[in-house]
């Protein structure tokens, strides 16, 4: 219910970004924010006992990141699982917490996501620009940078309407994971 | 948890990423979208239109409306005026820009003989690697289907890569996986365009021989026209799809690469044609086939 919860916000911030991106006055055609990756980031942080549900809605987010994004299906989708194990074992080691650290949480996030999905366009051939390709990544890093402390904040707050105690709720809101 | 259950959750985590990763090899390869991918798409594209529609409406009235309240004068009865011409002006610009780009659909399917529906853009592409844009047809939703061509009044947008219900999936003439038979009748040179995917441009690129004799006959310049060849079926002859931006030559190699500026603003699109067969082909004996005499009234003598 917890992960259904989620993937359904993250599915209405794919369609706000899909339909909104391109109206904003940016770069021509400026490369969109992984939302997707930043929701698989927060699933595999905040994914206390077991991993595989956390994968899952990572997965389900990609996929529908794919299909309102255009891309092949499949591709943010593995990207996605393979952020949200990533997230899941450095969540002993980092606190996402302030507006700062999750700015920059999410705009490494972002690159690394772009990185994943560059590498897996190649392995397709799709024969991208090398420059073209680093430009990309990092308006993509930017971009998921900028809007990181709002998704967070939406997740967190799915979070903590499914804590059972105040204390619970409190952590979740802060962004206090384990 | 046990070394057993740990092991149990890990496994089923990597199976869940395995089960993508086998779905992406399927649709690189086909390129189709499944029923579910359809059904979900059905549900999707009219909230994006809502979306779309809200954001362009309440974006037009903060940059033309709400953003100029600051220059108010001292003069309140001016003030109320002029916010009210204001208001009212942003909503005729908003449909000035519509009306537009549908006026220019207008005049196009009334020039051209092609059977064509008219289209408007709800979304973009959010990755940069692939350029598609999403369509939402108005009226003739079941006549559309994949690899139909899509114009605009400037040239060749590119072509239908999925429909679904009402709306349709777009892949620009830009996107790595594009390629448009292409002649470029100042030079009598054809070749196959291919899209760069350039994140800060729309180029695409036609690699073609040297002319091996010096008399200057097939050399390509920057500004010819480029327009589709015809060859392949894919697309009509004759489309505009934009003019050479430049033509590098090296010495080592036996083609010259001509990287081509399209004619149609791809990033700016607002509404679309989408072509639903190509118009009939002239017919080359049309001047020397005799024509029947009138039943009735006087012969010429």
């Amino acid at each position: 219910m917890r992960t259904s919860s989620h993937v359904l916000v993250a599915y209405l911030v794919l369609l706000v970004v899909a339909s909104v991106w391109r109206l904003l006055p940016l770069v021509p055609h400026a490369a969109a924010p992984d939302v997707g990756g930043l929701v698989a980031a927060y699933l595999g942080l905040t994914a206390r006992g077991r991993i595989a549900p956390a994968v899952a809605g990572a997965v389900m987010v990609g996929y529908l990141a794919d299909l309102l994004g255009g891309a092949p299906t499949g591709l943010h989708a593995v990207v996605g699982g393979l952020v949200c194990i990533l997230g899941h074992l450095v969540h002993r080691r980092i606190l996402v917490r302030g507006l700062t650290m999750t700015l920059a949480f999410s705009a490494f996030v972002g690159a690394a996501a772009a990185i994943a999905v560059v590498l897996i366009s190649e392995l397709a051939d799709r024969g991208l620009a090398l420059g073209s390709t680093g430009r990309s990544i990092l308006q993509i890093a930017l971009g998921t940078g900028a809007i990181g402390p709002t998704v967070f904040w939406l997740h967190r707050r799915v979070d903590a309407a499914f804590a059972r105690t105040h204390r619970e709720r409190d952590a979740a809101l802060e962004g206090i994971t384990s | 948890m046990t070394f057993r259950r740990r092991l149990v959750d890990w496994s089923l985590a990597g199976l869940l990423i395995l089960v993508p990763a086998m779905v992406l090899r399927s649709s690189l390869k086909t390129g189709n979208h499944t029923v579910l991918d359809d059904a979900i798409l059905r549900v999707s594209a009219p909230l994006e239109s809502a979306v779309s529609w809200l954001v362009e409406g309440v974006g037009g009235i903060w940059s033309r409306y709400v953003g100029l309240v600051g220059v108010e004068s001292e003069n309140r009865e001016l003030r109320a005026d002029n916010e009210r011409l204001r208001k009212e002006l942003a909503a005729a610009q908003r449909r000035a820009v519509d009306t537009d780009a549908l006026a220019d659909l207008l005049e196009l399917k009334r020039r051209s003989p092609a059977d064509a529906i008219a289209a408007r853009v709800i979304a973009a592409s959010t990755t940069p690697q692939f350029r598609t844009i999403r369509i939402r047809i108005d009226r003739g939703q079941g006549e559309v289907a994949a690899g139909m061509p899509v114009i605009t009044s400037a040239g060749l947008v590119g072509k239908i890569l999925d429909a679904y219900g009402d709306h349709a999936d777009v892949m620009l003439i830009n996107d790595p996986d594009s390629k448009v038979n292409v002649v470029i009748p100042s030079a009598g040179r054809g070749g196959t365009l291919i899209g760069e995917g350039a994140d800060n441009g729309y180029h695409g690129k036609i690699e073609l021989e040297r002319p091996l004799d010096a008399s200057g006959k097939g050399v390509v310049r920057e500004g010819d026209l480029v327009v589709t060849s015809g060859a392949g079926g894919a697309f009509p002859a004759g489309i505009v799809v934009g003019t050479v931006a430049s033509v590098t030559v090296k010495s080592y190699r036996m083609v010259q690469e001509i990287e081509v500026e399209p004619a149609v603003d791809l990033g700016a699109l607002r509404a679309v044609m989408v072509l639903l067969a190509a118009p009939p082909a002239p017919d080359p004996d049309a001047e020397h086939k005799r024509k029947s005499e009138p039943a009735f009234g006087t012969r010429p003598l």
